[in-house]
């Protein structure tokens, strides 16, 4: 079986700055992959280049063994191939983001139901049952018809992630999930996430949170100005660094 | 004499009637409509002028807590921000006239020239505008500023004069811009009262020659000219009063 | 003569004629707004489309059209746009009769394009101001551009438009005084007539005045509860 995700010397540059330099990187099913590292290390622009968000300039992209489609627009500027692929692609590949994004016009089941409603165009009744479920798993039925911005970060984070999970996605990528939130909201989140960990999701993730990492991560990622440092078990990575710069980074993003 | 008439024997030169624009007129016309352009400045400076102590009163007594005054102020706002500037020229020149009252009194010289009739109601139209402006402003100040400065011993006019007036300033700067520009596009109603001002030029010109296009064309250059000039104004004023939200480079 | 003899809805007095003249008010406020909003939706897509040349002709019109005194505007349909009409009609359909194009929709027409150039800019804003993420996060999900557009984008630029929009529907409203010059018998024509012919220019004037102030009020009134209505799912500060 192919593997679920596949990144080949991807590169990405804004201009003349080169943000991703020639990363490769492999995540099987069920595999909880951490990408580390300090900020400006290129380690959100990996993750939107996954999804499309930001168009790579070169590599490849496969998603359960399919290849993202690339072409050249007229000036010669990568651009994805096919749209319909990528509107596809995308529904297997859920993002939750750092400042959630929920849509401000929709209630909260709505922002959840829209995708599955209007992009999978599942019948509405369905979808508002497998909404409810979700709501429920992420502890916040009871603000389903509340609008986002009657509720606090942390729960307008669960909302996302319950918007994510519900395209049933077969890989979920988060982008610093808890970096918005305040410190007392950080746990609620997290806990939600680590139970999708233990049900055995694919999941790719973009986090501060050192702790999250070592306790649920299959793998993480030391990424370094564009480039992967290190990459290991969290045990090899957190208890025997091998390169100068993970040590600095650990020692400094450890302690507390 | 030589230069003018130099200057009409280029304009012969010029394709006429028989293009798709007559530029033979236009070239012609242009002398007498920039002879409008004095008036429409001069309109628009006093009235903005008057108009903004006026401004300033109003906004000051719809800040105050008399509530004769301040609903005075809120009336008078009320009253030329809702209904058209046209109406308010037409009743103060043909409106009031028709008392003997007014007629008899000290003001009649002034309300009978339509030209002082013309900067009265400008002058009282942006007075309400302005002190909309004025009061947004000031009320945009943020509370913290304030306290910070009651902190540092201010109050009274020196609170006002150095830490109020001046972030509202800044504040209400764009907006009153808008307005200068609204000014100067409000002169042209004047021209209905028989003042020949641009717009009154080119109306006369199109009735006559009936080329609406072209001297529509040079009349509506010479505004976008004169607004350009003030947004070019407002910029360097902001420029100048708010260093602090200069972008880098 | 007293004021409500003046006023009244017989042959002799005015009453009738001012309340029919608030209606063509109306009238040609509505034709214009809705005109301006076409033209609106039509000047928003070429000012924030990537061709230069479309972006340029955006921004002519709307540059030009706020740049200039409405009363000039009007004129220019007054006395041009029948002749450019005939001309156009001569040139694209060899038609050579002359005919007289209605002056309520030439008004409408001229209004409608001045308020067109506000409503311009306060679409445009409403579009810049809606956040980024928000479509992020619909892609995120698979939507597809027309999907954006009218379940994401179209909604969220309305609440935004909305008190822009409610301006400048202020705004053309009060513009409406100026098509008198074209001797539409809105408000503002029918004081004057009245005002002639009974020599009390006062009161007319000043009943014109509280007809357009009342059309304003009661705009202002059903603007807010739009708001409201519309602003469900935003915090209030």
């Amino acid at each position: 079986m192919a593997n679920a995700l596949e990144i080949k010397h991807l590169v990405k540059s804004f201009g003349d700055l080169e943000v991703i330099k020639d990363v490769s990187l492999t995540a099987d099913q069920g595999d909880v992959i951490c990408i580390i590292g300090s900020s400006g290390s290129g380690k959100s622009t990996l993750l939107r280049c996954i999804n499309l968000l930001e168009t790579p300039n070169s590599g490849e992209v496969l998603v359960n063994g399919e290849l993202i489609k690339m072409s050249l627009d007229k000036k010669g500027q990568p651009q994805p191939g096919d749209h319909l692929q990528v509107d596809r692609i995308r529904t297997k590949l859920a993002m939750v983001f750092q400042d959630f994004n929920l849509w401000s016009h929709m209630t909260v089941l709505q922002n959840v139901i829209e995708a599955p409603v209007h992009v999978q165009k599942i019948n509405k009744i369905e979808a508002t049952k497998c909404g409810l479920e979700l709501l429920t798993k992420v502890g916040i039925t009871e603000k389903a018809d509340d609008y986002p911005s009657s509720l606090s970060g942390g729960q307008q984070q669960r909302v996302a992630i319950a918007r994510a999970l519900a395209v049933n996605p077969d890989i979920l990528l988060f982008d610093e999930p808890t970096s918005s939130l305040d410190p007392e909201l950080v746990g609620e989140v997290l806990k939600v996430m680590k139970s999708l960990a233990g049900e055995g999701r694919t999941m790719i993730v973009v986090t501060h949170e050192m702790g999250f990492a070592r306790e649920v991560a299959s793998k993480v990622v030391f990424l370094h100005n564009g480039r992967i440092e290190e990459q290991g078990a969290p045990s090899e990575i957190f208890n025997s660094p091998k390169s100068e710069r993970l040590k600095q980074f650990l020692a400094s993003n450890l302690e507390g | 004499m030589t230069i003018s008439s130099g200057y009409f024997q280029m304009c012969e030169g010029l394709p006429g009637r028989e293009g798709w624009l007559n530029f033979n007129l236009m070239c012609e016309k242009l002398p007498d409509l920039l002879k409008g352009v004095p008036l429409t400045i001069e309109l628009v400076s006093i009235s903005l002028f008057i108009g903004l102590f006026l401004a300033l009163g109003i906004a000051m007594m719809r800040l105050s807590n008399n509530r004769v005054l301040n609903g005075f102020a809120r009336g008078y706002v009320f009253y030329f921000r809702g209904s058209p500037l046209l109406v308010q020229v037409f009743l103060l020149y043909y409106g009031f006239g028709q008392f003997e009252f007014v007629q008899q009194s000290f003001l009649w010289p002034f309300l009978k020239e339509a030209y002082w009739c013309g900067i009265l109601a400008l002058t009282l139209n942006t007075g309400a505008y302005t002190a909309e402006i004025i009061r947004g402003g000031l009320q945009s100040v943020p509370f913290g500023q304030i306290e910070s400065a009651r902190a540092m011993g201010m109050s009274g006019l020196l609170l006002y004069r150095r830490i109020i007036f001046p972030i509202a300033f800044r504040q209400a700067l764009p907006a009153y811009g808008n307005e200068m520009i609204l000014m100067v596009k409000g002169t042209s109603l004047v021209s209905i009262i028989t003042l020949m001002e641009i717009t009154g030029i080119a109306k006369q010109i199109i009735a006559k020659y009936w080329t609406p296009v072209e001297i529509f064309l040079i009349a509506g250059l010479l505004y976008l000219i004169l607004n350009f000039l003030v947004t070019q104004l407002v910029k360097y004023l902001e420029i100048k009063f708010t260093p602090y939200l200069r972008h880098p480079k | 003569m007293d004021i409500l003899a003046l006023l009244a809805f017989d042959d002799t007095g005015w009453g009738d004629e001012m309340l029919m003249g608030m209606v063509i008010t109306l009238l040609v406020s509505v034709s214009a707004m809705a005109i301006g909003l076409v033209f609106s939706v039509f000047a928003t897509m070429s000012k924030l489309s990537n061709n230069v040349f479309s972006r340029v002709l955006g921004n002519t019109y709307t540059t030009v059209v706020r740049g200039i005194p409405e009363l000039l505007v009007i004129y220019l349909f007054f006395f041009g746009f029948n002749n450019a009409l005939m001309a156009a009609a001569k040139s694209l359909f060899n038609y050579h009769e002359y005919f007289e194009f209605p002056v309520f929709l030439t008004a409408a027409i001229a209004v409608g394009i001045i308020s067109g150039a506000y409503s311009t800019e306060v679409i445009r804003g409403s579009f810049l101001a809606v956040p980024k993420g928000q479509i992020e996060a619909a892609k995120s999900v698979g939507m597809s551009k027309f999907q954006i557009f009218h379940r994401i984008l179209v909604p969220q630029v309305m609440r935004y438009a909305l008190p822009g929009l409610g301006n400048v529907w202020q705004l053309t409203l009060k513009d409406t005084a100026l098509i008198s010059v074209m001797a539409i018998a809105e408000i503002m024509r029918t004081a004057q007539i009245a005002a002639g012919n009974t020599k009390e220019p006062f009161v007319f004037y000043i009943f014109a005045a509280i007809l357009y102030l009342t059309l304003t009020t009661v705009s202002t009134h059903a603007l807010n509860s739009a708001e409201n209505w519309a602003n469900k799912g935003v915090r209030r500060a």
